[in-house]
């Protein structure tokens, strides 16, 4: 398996930071941009990711692929996709294992699905057709989910596994949808990190959630809180330094706090590295 | 439940807005303390919230003119007759002005439904595809007896839109949050120009003769050929001076991308 770019510590590309980024070029390895924001004809975001491009490595992430759904893969989504990718050139193309809608409606969110082995044929079949059709492995991040199926056959780690293998597709490893899924449904987040194929995750996302008492939600406008930190780090043990980001999409914070989150991924994987090399001598 | 049964009871409940909805409820596991409701209450508000964020995003005047009250049974209207059919979020509302002239409920309300097409064509500028504008230079290079023979390709993201009179001027009102009063309503029909300048969408009202000579420039006539309709239509002792005017202003405002000459000027070429 031809191993990724080890791109670093990334930040997800938002129009709140444009500005920013453009006079302060601040010390971010790399962006990651929401593939839909720039499948439009023209204008502002696709001049701005011009400029981006030129200066920073960029990976896409979408939103809409609905690899899951029922619904016969939407072609001209994947042909605008592909060509965003042939114009943008990112290291990496990735989307969710969920499903966004069916009967051509389209609910705009990441839906969950029953982990049974329906469920994994249908999503290694449309995952290895996309792959054809994009000329390229892409990623799949798992998502937070709400509800569990009463019928699901395997665990998500188990379900993620069997994907990858038989898809020969690669992991888009979301720490904090592994703390929101495991709270919301009673697993262990610990058992989840451990269980994942190391080999298959290129990429790691971090964000902040919302807790909601009896529920968790993956509301992306907080802070990376304590537990996923901790999440992260033993990730990080088993997965290497593989390229990780943080994701930030509303109550967005002055740009100072999310670079002030990267050097905190900075440190911790210094950290494990002299850990590492101590036990080592 | 086959994979495709269930994500179509999901579906509908969400759409629907059916928290409890037996199928779906019947199909999940109990989760510790919660009811099985509460998880799949989030999939339910979640949707009715973001899709509510996409409209009030792109139609902040409208919001205005209308209330909040009223803006809030103008989305779920809209998102009960209309559940999105685009992968991408950006093009849920577009269907907004549309929906209202065909509403029975929203028809009656003519500016309401002149501003959503105001804001429409905004959001569409914003993102329409690229052109690069002509100086004025490049129509100062032809000598001024050469213009009837000019035709003209325009900026991709220009539009004409016909509005109720006086629309412009309450989408001013309602776009500087408060600082102008609002017009009251009156008789008649404007009509507006939307584009983007640079990287930000630009708008002006258009009198009568200049809405017909740039619909009839979008169309592939040539500045002679539109010369004489105008004149014809509308005040013809001032159409000439008025026009070269016009001319200037398209230039000016980059509205205009290429520019090309035809042999007879009742069948131009494009350029």
């Amino acid at each position: 398996m031809e191993p990724l770019p080890r791109l670093g510590y990334g930040l997800g590309l938002r129009p709140a930071y444009y500005e920013e980024i453009l006079s302060s070029r601040p010390a971010v390895d790399w962006f990651e941009i929401i593939s839909e924001n720039y499948m439009i004809p023209g204008g502002r975001p696709l001049a701005m990711l011009e400029r981006f491009r030129s200066d920073y490595p960029i990976v896409m992430h979408g939103v809409s692929m609905s690899i899951a759904s029922v619904d016969p893969l939407d072609m001209d989504y994947l042909a605008a996709l592909k060509r965003l990718v042939e114009r943008v050139e990112p290291a990496w193309v990735s989307d969710h294992l969920a499903w966004t809608g069916v009967h051509g409606v389209n609910l705009h969110d990441l839906l969950p699905i029953p982990l049974t082995f329906e469920a994994l044929d249908h999503v290694v079949d449309r995952i290895s057709r996309v792959q054809d059709f994009l000329g390229r492995r892409i990623l799949i991040e798992n998502a937070s989910t709400y509800v569990a199926f009463a019928q699901s056959q395997l665990t998500e780690w188990e379900f993620l596994d069997e994907m990858t293998r038989r898809a020969d597709c690669l992991l888009l490893l979301d720490v904090n949808n592994v703390f929101v899924s495991s709270f919301n449904h009673g697993f262990s987040a610990e058992d989840y990190i451990d269980a994942v194929p190391r080999e298959r995750v290129a990429q790691i996302h971090m964000a902040g959630h919302t807790d909601k008492g009896s529920y968790r939600i993956d509301t992306h406008d907080q802070p990376v809180c304590e537990p996923v930190w901790k999440l992260f780090e033993r990730a990080r043990k088993r997965f290497g330094p593989v390229a990780a980001m943080i994701e930030r999409d509303d109550n967005f914070p002055p740009f100072s706090e999310l670079l002030a989150e990267l050097q905190r991924m900075r440190e911790i994987d210094a950290a494990i590295c002299e850990s590492q090399e101590q036990t080592a001598a | 439940m086959r994979l495709a049964e269930l994500q179509a009871a999901f579906q509908s409940a969400v759409l629907s807005g059916a928290g409890k909805d037996p199928t779906v409820l019947a199909s999940l596991t109990k989760p510790g303390a919660r009811d099985r409701a509460t998880g799949f209450g989030v999939y339910v508000k979640a949707y009715r919230l973001r899709v509510a964020e996409y409209l009030e995003e792109d139609y902040p005047a409208l919001k205005s003119f209308l209330g909040d009250k009223r803006f809030e049974k103008l989305v779920l209207d809209y998102v009960a007759a209309n559940p999105s059919r685009t992968r991408n979020a950006r093009y849920f509302s577009a269907r907004l002005p549309d929906f209202m002239q065909e509403s029975d409920e929203w028809r009656g309300e003519a500016r309401a439904q002149g501003v959503a097409q105001m804001e429409r064509a905004l959001t569409d500028a914003f993102d329409a595809a690229d052109g690069e504008s002509c100086p004025l230079e490049t129509l100062a290079a032809y000598a001024p007896q050469d213009w009837p023979r000019l035709v003209f390709a325009f900026h991709p993201s220009l539009r004409l839109i016909s509005l109720p009179a006086g629309v412009v001027e309450l989408y001013e009102a309602l776009s500087s949050e408060g600082a102008a009063p609002r017009p009251e309503p009156r008789d008649g029909e404007e009509a507006a120009a939307v584009w983007r300048s640079g990287f930000d969408p630009a708008y002006r009202a258009l009198g009568r003769d200049e809405f017909l000579a740039l619909n009839e420039a979008l169309a592939g006539k040539s500045f002679g050929v539109i010369c004489q309709l105008v004149a014809f239509q509308q005040d013809e002792a001032s159409a000439p001076e008025r026009l070269a005017q016009f001319l200037v202003n398209w230039f000016s405002e980059g509205l205009v991308v290429a520019l090309g000459e035809c042999d007879d000027e009742e069948s131009p070429p494009a350029p």
